[in-house]
């Protein structure tokens, strides 16, 4: 049996902590199930890898990794390297629905205008822009 | 002018000081209808075109000169306009130009004409960045799309009603300038240059902050290579 790095039990406990904070994050509706696939999958990868030393050493030994705690340092920030790209793409695309949004907001408001239905009294309290 | 109903569409982002005079200008020189779009502005950028006698479409939140265009765009299309006149709101833009700018798409020899400075301007703030800027963008876009276009940062432009339709599905966000141009030139749209001369802007900031003109050769450089790598439909 090999033994556990002290680096190697932090990492795992920590791993593990955030795996469980993550779907407390889901339980009240903070985060929804959606994103929370990829952080739960990478936390588990983390600890398991922390917890199982031959694993963890195969890999290394196959990336051509001299330390085992820098392939657990690798594999994280190849995770953050892809759920920032993940989150840059998802915000690419809430920004295109924004400006579809905007534009559409602009026309029902002209439409509006035109009827003569707005600018009048703010009745519902919406006020202007 | 010929029977070609035209839209002169102004993108207005913050600019009080001076979108009436523009304004009042175009009310001189032209009776083409005017549509202010008002990009989200914080001042009263739209108060004051209510004060004219121009349609005013308002972004509630800033979105960036070409989804303004975007607006004026689709406001032309909805309305049966011929031909949409794209003019800053800065004062930059003579309107003087704009039947010289609109005859080659009314007439049908071009889809798309161009606004082309020819005289260069004094005490502009960064004139060698900025020519430097013209030389580069004009080289991508001969290389992209095989013809010379002198002035692809000109923003003074008349578009015709098809290439307005294309732009409602696929257009830059906030500098409509070469990828544009290369976009339209390689989906078959004609493209021509007319000779405008343009003026200092009135009032208010240059649109080229610090940030931004670091950002744009970035973005538009990008841009237009993806233009090229993109098959067009």
């Amino acid at each position: 049996m090999e033994f556990l790095s002290r680096t190697q039990i932090i990492l795992a406990l920590g791993a593990v902590g955030l795996a469980l904070f993550v779907l407390e994050l889901v339980r009240s509706r903070r985060l929804s199930e959606e994103y929370s696939l990829l952080w739960v999958v990478a936390s588990t990868a983390v600890a398991v890898l922390g917890f199982t030393t031959p694993l963890l050493r195969g890999i290394t030994r196959a990336l051509g990794i001299l330390y085992e705690t820098s392939t657990v340092f690798a594999l994280g920030l190849a995770f953050t390297t892809v759920m920032l790209l993940f989150n840059s793409v998802k915000l690419s695309r809430l920004s295109h629905e924004n400006r579809q949004l905007t534009r559409e907001l602009a026309f029902l408001r002209l439409a509006l205008e035109e009827q003569g239905a707005v600018t009048q009294t703010p009745s519902d309290g919406g006020g202007g822009a | 002018m010929s029977k070609a109903s035209v839209l002169v569409v102004v993108p207005a982002f913050n600019e009080e000081e001076s979108l009436a005079a523009t304004l009042d200008e175009l009310a001189r020189t032209t009776r083409a209808d005017v549509l202010v779009v008002d990009d989200g502005s914080r001042d009263h950028t739209s108060g004051i075109a209510r004060q004219h006698d121009v349609h005013v479409l308002r972004h509630a939140v800033n979105l960036g000169v070409g989804a303004a265009l975007q607006t004026g765009f689709r406001y032309a299309l909805e309305r049966g306009y011929d031909i949409a006149v794209q003019l800053d709101a800065d004062g930059q833009h003579d309107p003087a130009y704009l039947e010289s700018l609109v005859e080659p798409v009314a007439s049908g020899a071009a889809d798309v004409a161009i606004g082309s400075r020819y005289v260069a301007r004094t005490g502009y703030r960064a004139p060698r960045a900025r020519r430097l800027g013209m030389v580069v963008f004009s080289t991508i876009v001969r290389l992209g799309i095989g013809r010379r276009i002198a002035d692809t940062t000109s923003g003074f432009r008349a578009y015709g009603r098809a290439v307005m339709e294309v732009c409602q599905h696929d257009f830059p966000q906030d500098f409509p300038d070469a990828p544009l141009l290369i976009t339209l030139a390689r989906m078959g749209f004609r493209t021509c240059e007319v000779p405008v001369e343009m003026r200092e802007r009135g009032a208010g900031r240059s649109f080229y902050t610090l940030g931004k003109s670091l950002y744009y050769p970035y973005k538009n450089v990008l841009a237009s290579l993806m233009a090229l790598l993109r098959r067009s439909a």
